[in-house]
């Protein structure tokens, strides 16, 4: 096994750019080598050196690299950008761009994140264990071209706009979200299983967003569909019943919103439209 | 231009609001304005109250405290700290000419730092919604010509652009157009404003209802029913009425206010207006505007659009240009603490922004331009007093539809204070020789 | 005094006669002489191709649509950045690059001179301004005013003198170089959500055709001996068989010409060239379209030849772009000027996969083989509407290589593949007949006497590439022709070295040009009267701040025509 820990000497104030810090650029590199790499701390073009210590030795084996990075990394961005190897683990809050394009391999998070992480994501798997920001998924401004595939999970709360843009794998949040999960998605999933404070699956054209807490309304571009006693999320089956509704008819869409009927009693005018189904 | 005589100067552009008044007729008298012409209340003030709350000597603080100091110093001392800085921001622009912003940007550039201006915390959302959907809009003479529908949401002119209506829509005379009886007037607000006291047709929406009414209006707009009854606090008859009339109309135009922007949803709320306005152009000629604040934050993002390529939050400290509002914006960065040095030009962020963010503008190294003495001002650690752009110095700006206006100067501002392009550009040679350039 | 010659090197100087021979050019103080003295500055151009720097008719590069597409785009700019230098300002690309990197970009290929076509007047302030931020090149632009209304009045009441003035006006108002129209009187019907069809339809309100607009800024323009003719971009632009009405368009004003240069030009044929009727069964035009322009001498055009890329298309012709965002489900914007214009932007991008962007592909290159006067087929692909600038080199490949247009003639949509000429034409530009296209044609077409040739007397604009005429195939090895043209060794701009091997050395604002035509006093001052009364009328801008001044332009060069005779 291959590992090699960066630990952060000295406090950060002004952004980081880390994103030489992926185990596919530097998987087969010495440790000095390693060192030397150049980085930004705002306009200035450090050495990881300047700020980190390194412990293991990347360069011991042909197997893919495992980074660990311990320390406050509130101000260090794009930490695994466009990664396809090996994994990196985060013993701190990490920055913005988190796994930004990502293909494969694993990031975990023993802390916070910051917003975008996993933006334009291809594939393999992020897990925050803390909270995340906003943004998770999404694709860049004025790109359609959101997360692919992967998963990322969110053991705590998110921010807005989650999944936005998104057109396939999976985001699940297990604490609360912000507004507007899945705005704009044509494909994937957005779990949300906590409470979310409104506005799911906004202008959605595919794709399922399901909400286990509350939802305090429904967009009135969403027409309701059935009554459901089980959703699929990728291999799981959630038990219900959800409300499970079609939209959002403004975009002709064709995504599902569902959400859990224990949580949302506030919701129980759309049984009116199950009773005029069934006439 | 300090004649004892008295002048008259005809066609004076004003320098106050995105409404871009060209016809101002300004009387000066012993090298003071005595008189303005068609200036709205708002702006008659600028004007007639142009001497007031200067001060004319740059400022360095030492000791704790401001004092005053040579051009030379401070210029100076304000090019050290930008050219130390790791990550300095430069914020303001809206209120200055588009050839100040233009050294600006070259500034920003050189010292690494963030170049942002008002749209951040005003109508951004607005532009971030248009890099989603795209944006329908005219310059303000087709409003003028051809609209028989116009629609206020979230923005009350009669008191921030007091003759937008009488200039450009529902009083104004067009070519195909006699004026007010052949147009009807909506406004979308949260309470019934001057403005809406005017309409033909007021919507009082719940506030930060704003995008489900706009996703319904879209709905009833394409011919969908409505399932829910009342949608932010708007019945769904009259939802379908307002629908109709827009889309029975035959050209038709949303002016939008922070009303909209500044509304939970942001940014999305923008996107479902211009969807909504978009959806619209399928039945009818429909178009959307925002009505700009400041007289040149329009004259800000264009010209750091032609520049860098982005219209505001543009992050230059990498040598290159990089946008990402909400991580490039200066309001953001503030709040996070992230910059260690701030120049600040024709705005007055501490009096505006949020306490924390303001706090933290004190303790950082500040330098600020201005004509009038601020709350920013009394926290820098150098001031420059400025001249005012369109009275003292001249320059150009851009409308809140993009046209652009040439400013006269119409009298020389108070001894030894320069113009903004005339301070930016000695700070820039000032950094460009301590770089090495 | 400075001085430099350029030594050895194959020169290809159409405008001269001169093809491939193995001479000197000697400038002095910017423009080119008999010889130097034995001071001047050498550059050593053995075994490379030197041609005068190019001249781009028709590139959208700086103004209030271009910025639009700049600020609504930023998923444009993301990947394509350009960091400051010590020389360079930074900036970004892709299809709609910052006014800097545009500047630096055109440079880097051995461009000297580019024109922004289309330039809404009221907003023209704007495009200077970015204009006067875009560096290396000298440069005009083109005032819109085939939608105009006092245009359309004066020509519907019949008087083409007062018309005649109020577009001198105009151009000096603007400061602008030359005519434009754009789907002359249907973005009119556009400001009202309305479409024209054909040359014949009405302006709604207006009483006026686009054949009546057509012809009378033709005869105008006649007048006014204006350097360069009216650049059209014909109406019916979104339509499946719009080729007729390019060639209805190049005809009816096919009376007014007497001999001599050009009448008309037609801009980016390859968009209005299509034949067929509908999106289904749409074919190429090029055939009839190059068979009409061998045969009248009045019509010069550009190709607008497309690209297989993502781009951006932006245009004064609004319901055009707007049929174009139905039918691509893209972003879209749209921008209306009072009294004068319209306009759009919605990225695009063409693929080979696509049919009817196939088609589009073989039309321009057909038209540029089947047109046998060189002088009057020039290259372009719209900057950015069929594709960036940045790959005219791809461009050149095309037309000097069967074997480069095969490659991707193999890749093609099969039906389209089947119905296209191009995959059969063996013809072949020469590094002459590029010369010609890229700007002898240019310039000559633009009226621009010292540019694009080295003559003497002409600008010391040359871009020197490595490739030595006598040694390489350029039919079989077109890769590296591609090369050498995407990276000049040298661009010289009057004089002075900008570019060496293909990196900014230095830099130069550049020039920009402007048409200032003299008519009658007593008409002059009728028109003026008349302006002055309907000006607050149509515009919300008061007449005396419309006008631009010199001085606003960072290096001003004006050229005086004077009407009449």
């Amino acid at each position: 096994m291959k590992e090699i820990t960066f630990r952060l000497k000295r406090p950060l104030k002004v952004p980081v750019d880390a994103s030489c810090i992926s185990p596919d650029i530097l998987g087969d590199k010495t440790n000095e080598e390693i060192l030397s790499f150049e980085l930004w701390e705002g306009n200035r073009k450090i050495h990881l050196s300047d700020i980190f210590t390194v412990e293991g030795d990347a360069h011991t084996s042909s197997d893919d690299l495992e980074i660990r990075l311990v320390g406050d990394m509130k101000k260090v961005r794009r930490i695994g950008r466009g990664m396809m190897t090996g994994s990196i683990e985060v013993k701190g809050d990490v920055g913005m761009h988190l796994g930004e394009e990502m293909a494969s391999g694993r990031i975990i998070v023993n802390g916070n994140a910051g917003s975008w992480v996993g933006s334009r994501m291809k594939g393999g798997s992020i897990e925050i264990h803390g909270n995340a920001g906003d943004f998770v998924g999404s694709a860049y401004r004025g790109s359609r071209n959101g997360m692919k595939g992967g998963s990322i999970v969110i053991e705590g709360n998110a921010g807005a706009e989650i999944g936005c843009w998104m057109r396939g794998g999976l985001v699940r949040v297990k604490g609360k979200t912000g507004t507007f999960p899945g705005v704009h998605m044509s494909n994937g999933t957005v779990l949300v299983e906590g409470d979310c404070e409104g506005r799911a699956g906004a202008q959605m054209t595919g794709g399922k967003v399901v909400v286990l807490g509350s939802l305090p309304s429904i967009l009135p571009s969403f027409v309701f569909e059935e009554i459901r006693d089980k959703v699929k999320v990728t291999e799981e089956k959630l038990s219900g019943p959800f409300y499970t509704f079609l939209g959002d008819v403004n975009e002709n869409g064709s995504g599902r919103l569902s959400v859990k009927v224990s949580s949302n009693p506030q919701l129980k005018w759309c049984e009116s439209y199950v009773e005029t189904l069934e006439d | 231009m300090t004649a004892l005589s008295e002048k008259i100067i005809s066609d004076v552009v004003c320098t106050i609001c995105g409404t871009g008044c060209d016809d101002l007729q300004i009387r000066i008298k012993d090298g003071k304005i005595i008189e303005a012409k068609n200036a709205c209340a708002v702006s008659i003030s600028k004007f007639l109250e142009q001497h007031a709350q200067r001060y004319s000597s740059p400022m360095i603080r030492r000791d704790g405290e401001l004092k005053c100091a040579s051009f030379d110093e401070a210029v100076c001392k304000a090019a050290t700290i930008l050219s130390e800085s790791r990550y300095p921001i430069l914020l303001g622009w809206s209120l200055t000419s588009a050839e100040a912003t233009c050294i600006g940007v070259e500034l920003a550039e050189l010292v690494g730092g963030v170049v942002d201006n008002n749209t951040g915390f005003c109508h951004g959302p607005g532009l971030i919604g248009a890099q989603d959907i795209g944006v329908s809009t005219c310059t303000l003479g087709e409003v003028r010509h051809r609209a028989d529908v116009v629609v206020y949401w979230g923005a009350n002119p009669i008191h921030a652009h007091p003759r937008h209506i009488a200039r450009y829509t529902v009083l104004s005379k067009g070519r195909f157009r006699e004026g007010r009886k052949e147009r009807k007037m909506i406004v979308v607000d949260v309470r019934k404003t001057d403005t809406a006291r005017m309409a033909d047709l007021f919507i009082q929406i719940e506030p930060n209802g704003d995008y489900e009414l706009l996703s319904a209006l879209r709905m009833a707009v394409k011919g969908e029913e409505l399932e829910q009854q009342v949608i932010a606090g708007v019945s769904s008859e009259r939802i379908e009425e307002l629908a109709d009339l827009l889309v029975r109309c035959e050209f038709g135009i949303i002016f939008y206010g922070v009303g909209l922007t500044m509304s939970r949803g942001k940014s999305r709320n923008l996107d479902a207006a211009l969807s909504l306005v978009r959806d619209l152009n399928r039945s009818t000629k429909f178009l959307i505007m925002p009505m700009r604040g400041h007289f040149n934050v329009c004259g800000a993002n264009e010209v750091t659009s032609w520049i860098t390529g982005y219209p505001y939050a543009v992050d230059l400290s990498r040598g290159y240009p990089f946008y990402n509002p909400g991580e490039t914006s200066a309001v953001d960065i503030l709040s996070r603490r992230e910059c260690d040095a701030a120049l600040v030009v024709s705005s007055d962020p501490v009096s505006h922004l949020p306490y924390s963010v303001a706090k933290y503008l004190s303790e950082i190294p500040l330098v600020t331009m201005d004509p009038h003495v601020t709350a920013t001002t009394m926290v820098s650690d150098v001031a420059f007093p400025t001249a005012i752009m369109g009275i003292e110095a001249s320059g150009s700006l851009y409308r809140m539809d993009g046209v652009v206006l040439e400013c006269k100067k119409l009298l020389d501002p108070p001894q030894s204070v320069k113009s903004d392009v005339d301070v930016l550009r000695a700070i820039l040679d000032r950094v460009k020789s301590l770089k090495g350039a | 005094m400075s001085e430099l010659l350029v030594r050895n090197g194959y020169v290809y100087d159409p405008l001269n006669r001169i093809n491939g021979e193995k001479m000197d050019i000697a400038i002095r103080n910017g423009i080119v002489v008999d010889d130097v003295g034995s001071s001047a500055k050498l550059v050593d151009a053995s075994g490379m191709i030197v041609m005068p720097g190019g001249v781009d008719i028709h590139s959208h590069i700086a103004g209030s649509k271009v910025n639009l597409a700049r600020m609504i785009r930023p998923e444009d700019h993301e990947r394509d950045v350009e960091s400051r230098t010590s020389i360079t300002r930074a900036g970004v690309g892709r299809s709609i690059p910052s006014t800097f990197t545009t500047g630096y970009r055109y440079a880097r290929m051995g461009y000297t001179t580019v024109f922004e076509p289309a330039t809404p007047p009221m907003k023209t302030r704007h495009t200077h301004e970015e204009l006067n931020d875009t560096p290396m090149i000298d440069k005009g632009c083109f005032p819109l005013l085939g939608n105009n209304w006092f245009v359309m009045d004066y020509l519907r009441e019949g008087k083409l003198e007062e018309c005649a003035a109020y577009v001198a006006w105009m151009l000096k108002a603007t400061k602008g170089y030359a005519i434009k129209l754009v789907n002359p009187g249907g973005v009119e019907a556009w400001g009202w959500g309305k479409y024209l069809t054909g040359l014949d339809d009405p302006v709604p309100r207006f009483d006026i055709t686009p054949r009546e607009i057509v012809r009378g800024l033709c005869k105008i323009n006649t007048y006014l001996n204006l350097p360069h003719p009216i650049h059209v971009h014909t109406n019916d632009l979104a339509r499946a068989g719009n080729y007729e009405t390019t060639i209805k368009t190049m005809d009816c004003v096919r009376d007014l010409y007497h001999g001599g240069k050009p009448i008309i030009h037609i801009t980016h044929v390859q968009f209005t060239g299509r034949s067929g009727t509908d999106w289904i069964n749409v074919a190429s035009g090029a055939p009839e379209i190059a068979d009409y322009v061998n045969k009248h001498e009045h019509v010069d055009i550009d190709i607008g030849q497309i690209i297989f890329t993502d781009t951006t298309t932006m245009t004064a012709d609004g319901s055009f772009q707007f049929l174009l965002h139905l039918i691509s489900g893209n972003k879209w914007a749209n921008t209306d000027v009072e009294a004068e214009t319209g306009g759009g932007i919605v990225p695009f991008h063409y693929k080979k996969s696509n049919y009817v962007n196939c088609i589009q592909w073989g039309i321009g290159l057909e038209l540029a083989l089947m047109i046998k006067d060189p002088w009057r087929v020039q290259m372009t692909t719209d900057h950015p509407n069929a594709g960036p600038f940045t790959e005219y080199p791809r461009i050149i490949a095309w037309l000097m290589s069967r074997e480069a247009r095969g490659r991707v003639a193999r890749k093609l949509n099969k039906s389209a593949h089947r119905r296209l000429d191009v995959p059969g034409l063996d013809r072949e530009y020469s590094f002459y007949e590029i010369a010609i296209a890229t700007r002898a044609a240019t310039a000559k077409t633009l009226g621009l006497k010292q540019k694009g040739h080295l003559g003497l007397g002409a600008d010391g604009d040359i871009s020197i590439y490595a490739i030595d005429p006598t040694t390489i195939n350029p039919s079989r090895q077109y890769k590296l022709v591609r090369r050498a043209f995407r990276k000049a060794v040298y661009t010289i701009k009057e004089g002075k070295i900008l570019v060496k091997n293909g990196e900014v050395v230095d830099t130069v604002p550049g020039k920009t040009f402007w048409v200032d035509p003299k008519v009658p006093q007593d008409t002059y001052e009728k028109m003026l009267s008349n302006l002055e009364r309907k000006f607050e009328d149509y515009y919300t801008m008061q007449m005396s701040n419309y006008p631009i001044g010199e001085e606003y332009l960072l290096a001003s060069k004006k050229i005086e025509t004077v009407a009449g005779s």
